[in-house]
């Protein structure tokens, strides 16, 4: 019988028998275009000789799933998908044996690490539905019981006194599930399933909301992990990249190798990339360090300066561009009701260039074959987005190029366009050499090469009327450009690359910005939230297109956004004589909202008062606390902290910060405190210490010490309080978005300990000195 | 040519004896869970034990661990074992508490400083059994050539799984 004729519709996706096996079988869930020639195929990357599935039903009712995304700390591809797999199939989660991750010849869907839940429903989830349906109409066939009559549990299917397991429903045929799918592989977003197959009802869960353990923490615990620094290739050569003297700079002449005393080393150089390779890593480590000191490079000065940052950005950066864009909730007549106000708010904020800072500093290997087959092991988060710009940057198809992915140092969402960094610079070696090489950036390099988090400044106008209640909100918040994906190895090399970010730019390559802060208080009447994009610092004065470029990092925009907001509305509490708390409270209409900060309050013992503390001092110290919220990708956050000030040193000592979330369902509640407490670690260290400095030519930190983050003696107390809400219905985000909460908080609190508003960031001991003697 | 003992076995080193330590663990001995974070001695990430005090390999010459004992997390189990006179079987089978402290509480994000972090705190046992949190944050901050960064922010699953390690070792005998 033909595969053909067996074929039948499951909701949209086609579930097919190619032939009987003497031995083995399984359901292989595949992929097919919804609409082959419709809008969205149309130019596809997809190779549509990929056989790559998502998801594998075997005879022993073991599940094997595949997803584009990478885990780097996240631990949702481990724990979360795996529950939500064997959720929608009733399966227990350890059926769920084997998770294969990113690599591009092993997965099917792409896109970035971002986003893992998918605004509640990832493609996993859908797959898994479709799978589900498939393995009914199998039942059905096989037990002769109508679909309607018949159940699961632990992946055994029943009805009228008869049951099969998964398991034997497959053994010795080989079933193929074809479901839809629509998008661009190569894409920052990837492949989505598309159609509607039907979701088990969140009212009958048993696995999600559960804490499950990461079974990657076992092999990284036990040295077991293979990570991409541990990747070696027979032949393969250790190259360090030297770097121009500024990010403006072309070669004039590059230094000479000293093979005398470096026999093993060489010296490649293409367009402005200059490296040295060694069979040995720490030769190739002194001689590049050798040859730098001699590498003569032009002098290039297009930057502003960290002191001169601001200014330029108000006054010379050019905001016209493009066009301003308003936030969806914007209504109402905001001139009109602030020309009414009896109290206004009138401030400005401002927060620095971020750098993603992972501990260890971008590497690669890459392996160029004489047949022009390309192989990259990254620790990219976005491996098809990083195959497609090496394919473009060799001006080679996509089917060429294969990516594997290790795991590596977290980064951030620094990759989630593609390169992590060094990719480009070890294809382009290795292509050269005709070996394997091993690019690994020393700590400078990855300081001072590497894309950062944006700055940006907001101006807020808050009007209140006589009751202290918010009539009027208006804030424009001012950006660069955020996401620069160009392989800077391939810019370096002067290779193909994707336009840097331009006005002409489409999604995330333009240079417009959008308003990212989701606006949550519903009650005020007038609003007016825009947007002002620019290009990159540097970009369009630099003869290589290369300035300060930027990339999204850890709740990008929204940081940007979310900090000027808060800390300004904790002020116009102030100004109101409110308990910031409590204002934010009476300013919102969404129950979730309100719950968060109610329960923020119990939990955190918040001290019901206005700001500022009457009774801050306490013998050396000020103390003061602070409150923020945020609603990002359907979770609600609330944060409460506790801070002291020292007004001799100008130190802030944060003692206990509260974070309180509404995700909607809670999938894993320990990893999802796990998560919440080191993002909350990341938010103070950003607040605190965070600033990358910059001269005219380049960035000038280069180590910890120059660009330091938190340390353990510095940690807060921190309380996560988790709220399971499954009646939302939907899969909220806990790696993102904690990281956001800490900075108006301290902020706040460091008003209430005071008196003083802190605006900028972070709140290290000079500013909160100069701040303090205001 | 040098020889170190790296985990309880002689190893003879060919690269040059200014080589750190860590490159020769890494690329020549295949011993590959010290990290390079920063060459420069300042985040933790490629730390081991040298005779039991955590030194960073990324600036210790191998020269300097020439005639001494090198443990790296590989190490730990027969570490403990060793210390705790278990027979082989056993010891084969067996986790450093710190290591089973680090899975029980599910510490590691990224887990690229967590090499580090697990070295800091098996000689922080070793010589404190039972730490307070202050002496937990000075052994990762103040006690070594600089603080252990972890840049996911792992700090307090680290004190958790420090304080859990504690307790299992004093379960399971004290320490030596």
């Amino acid at each position: 019988m033909s595969a053909a004729s067996e074929t039948i519709s499951v909701h949209g996706a086609q579930l097919s028998r190619r032939g009987v096996l003497a031995a083995g079988g399984a359901l292989v869930v595949g992929f097919a275009f919804a609409r082959p020639s419709g809008a969205n195929a149309a130019g596809t990357t997809l190779n549509p000789a990929l056989s790559t599935s998502w998801l594998e039903i075997h005879p022993d009712n073991q599940v094997l799933i595949r997803t584009g995304k990478c885990d780097f700390g996240q631990s949702s591809i481990y724990t979360a998908y795996r529950q939500i797999v064997a959720e929608e199939l009733d399966l227990p989660f350890e059926a769920v044996t084997t998770v294969v991750t990113g690599d591009t010849d092993r997965t099917p869907d792409g896109g970035g690490t971002f986003d893992l839940l998918g605004g509640g429903v990832p493609n996993l989830r859908k797959v898994a539905a479709y799978t589900r349906e498939a393995l009914l109409e199998l039942a059905s066939q096989r037990l002769g019981v109508a679909k309607d009559k018949l159940t699961i549990q632990d992946g055994v299917v029943s009805g009228s006194g008869k049951h099969i397991s998964y398991g034997e429903l497959v053994k010795d045929h080989d079933f193929k599930l074809t479901i839809p799918v629509k998008g661009e592989l190569t894409s920052i977003f990837g492949l989505a399933v598309s159609g509607d197959p039907p979701l088990k009802p969140v009212s009958e869960y048993t696995i999600v909301g559960k804490s499950f353990k990461n079974s990657v923490v076992v092999s990284k615990v036990t040295a077991k992990e293979t990570w991409v620094t541990d990747v070696k290739l027979p032949g393969m050569l250790h190259a360090r990249t030297i770097h121009p003297k500024t990010l403006g700079s072309t070669l004039v002449a590059a230094g000479q190798l000293d093979k005398g005393k470096f026999p093993g080393a060489q010296l490649v150089v293409k367009g402005n990339l200059v490296a040295v390779v060694s069979p040995s890593e720490w030769e190739a480590i002194q001689a590049s360090r050798q040859v730098a000191a001699t590498t003569q490079w032009s002098d290039w000065k297009g930057l502003p300066g960290t002191t001169g940052l601001f200014d330029h950005l108000r006054n010379k950066a050019d905001w016209k561009a493009v066009a301003v864009n308003h936030s969806k909730p914007s209504s109402g007549n905001v001139p009109l009701a602030m020309a009414a106000a009896v109290k206004k708010h009138i401030a400005s904020y401002e927060v620095p260039y971020l750098k993603h800072a992972p501990i260890g500093p971008t590497m690669a290997v890459a392996d160029v074959r004489p047949d022009g087959l390309v192989t990259v092991h990254s620790h990219t988060q976005n491996p098809q987005a990083l195959r497609g710009e090496i394919a473009l940057m060799l001006g080679i198809p996509i089917e060429k190029v294969v990516i594997r992915t290790y795991s590596g140092a977290g980064h951030y969402g620094r990759s989630n366009g593609g390169n992590a960094g060094a990719e480009d610079e070890a294809v382009l070696l290795s292509k050269e050499l005709g070996k394997p090489v091993r690019v690994q950036w020393m700590r400078a390099d990855d300081m001072q090469w590497s894309t950062q988090s944006s700055a940006a400044f907001s101006d807020i106008s808050i009007g209140l009327d006589a009751k202290g209640r918010i009539v009027a909100y208006e804030s424009d918040h001012f950006m660069p450009a955020m996401q620069d994906d160009r392989p800077i190895g391939a810019v370096l090399a002067g290779l193909p690359t994707m336009p840097a970010p331009s006005d002409k730019g489409q999604g995330l390559n333009t240079i417009a910005n959008n308003v990212s802060d989701k606006w949550v208080y519903d009650a005020v009447p007038n609003l007016d939230e825009r947007a002002h994009g620019t290009w990159q610092v540097g970009q369009r004065e630099s003869p290589v297109a290369v300035g300060l470029r930027n990339h999204s990092m850890r709740t990008p925009v929204q940081f940007q956004q979310n900090f000027p907001r808060e800390a300004a509305i904790s002020e116009a509490a102030a100004l109101a004589g409110a308990d910031p708390l409590q204002f934010r409270i009476d300013h919102a209409k969404e129950e979730r909202l309100k719950h968060v900060l109610e329960r923020l309050r119990e939990e955190s013992g918040w001290e019901k008062r206005s700001s500022p503390n009457s009774r801050a001092a306490s013998g050396e110290a000020l103390r003061g606390q602070g409150v923020s919220v945020m609603l990002r990708s359907g979770s609600y956050w609330a944060c409460a902290c506790q801070i002291t000030v020292t007004p001799s040193t100008g130190k802030i000592a944060v003692g206990k910060i509260t974070m309180v979330v509404d995700p909607g369902i809670v999938i894993n509640p320990l990893q999802l405190k796990r998560q919440v407490e080191g993002g909350t670690m990341m938010g103070v260290s950003e607040a605190l210490y965070e600033e990358v400095s910059f001269d005219q030519g380049g960035i000038t930190d280069q180590d910890w010490r120059s660009y330091p983050i938190l340390k353990m003696g510095d940690i807060p107390e921190v309380k996560v309080v988790l709220i399971h809400r499954p009646e939302v219905g939907g899969y909220g985000q806990g790696s993102e978005g904690a990281n956001a909460l800490a900075a108006p908080a301290i902020a706040a609190a460091f008003f209430d300990a005071t008196g003083k508003a802190a605006r900028r960031l972070p709140l290290k001991s000079d500013y909160v000195l100069g701040l303090l003697k205001a | 040519m040098v020889t170190i003992n790296v985990n309880g076995k002689q190893r003879e080193v060919a690269t040059a004896a200014n080589t750190p330590l860590l490159y020769v663990l890494r690329n020549e001995l295949g011993v590959m869970s010290p990290q390079f974070g920063c060459g420069l001695a300042q985040c933790g990430a490629c730390s081991v034990l040298l005779d039991g005090k955590e030194v960073r390999a990324c600036v210790t010459p191998v020269s300097m661990a020439a005639g001494k004992e090198v443990t790296t997390v590989e190490g730990l189990p027969a570490r403990w074992a060793r210390q705790k006179n278990l027979p082989a079987v056993t010891a084969e089978k067996t986790l450093h508490p710190v290591q089973e402290a680090w899975i029980e509480q599910q510490t590691p994000l990224c887990g690229f400083c967590q090499n580090g972090m697990m070295i800091k705190a098996t000689e922080l046992l070793e010589q404190t059994p039972k730490p307070s949190d202050a002496d937990i944050k000075a052994a990762f901050t103040t006690s070594g050539p600089s603080a252990h960064l972890c840049r996911c922010g792992s700090y307090i699953a680290i004190m958790d799984a420090v304080r859990y390690a504690s307790e299992l070792m004093a379960k399971k005998g004290g320490t030596t």
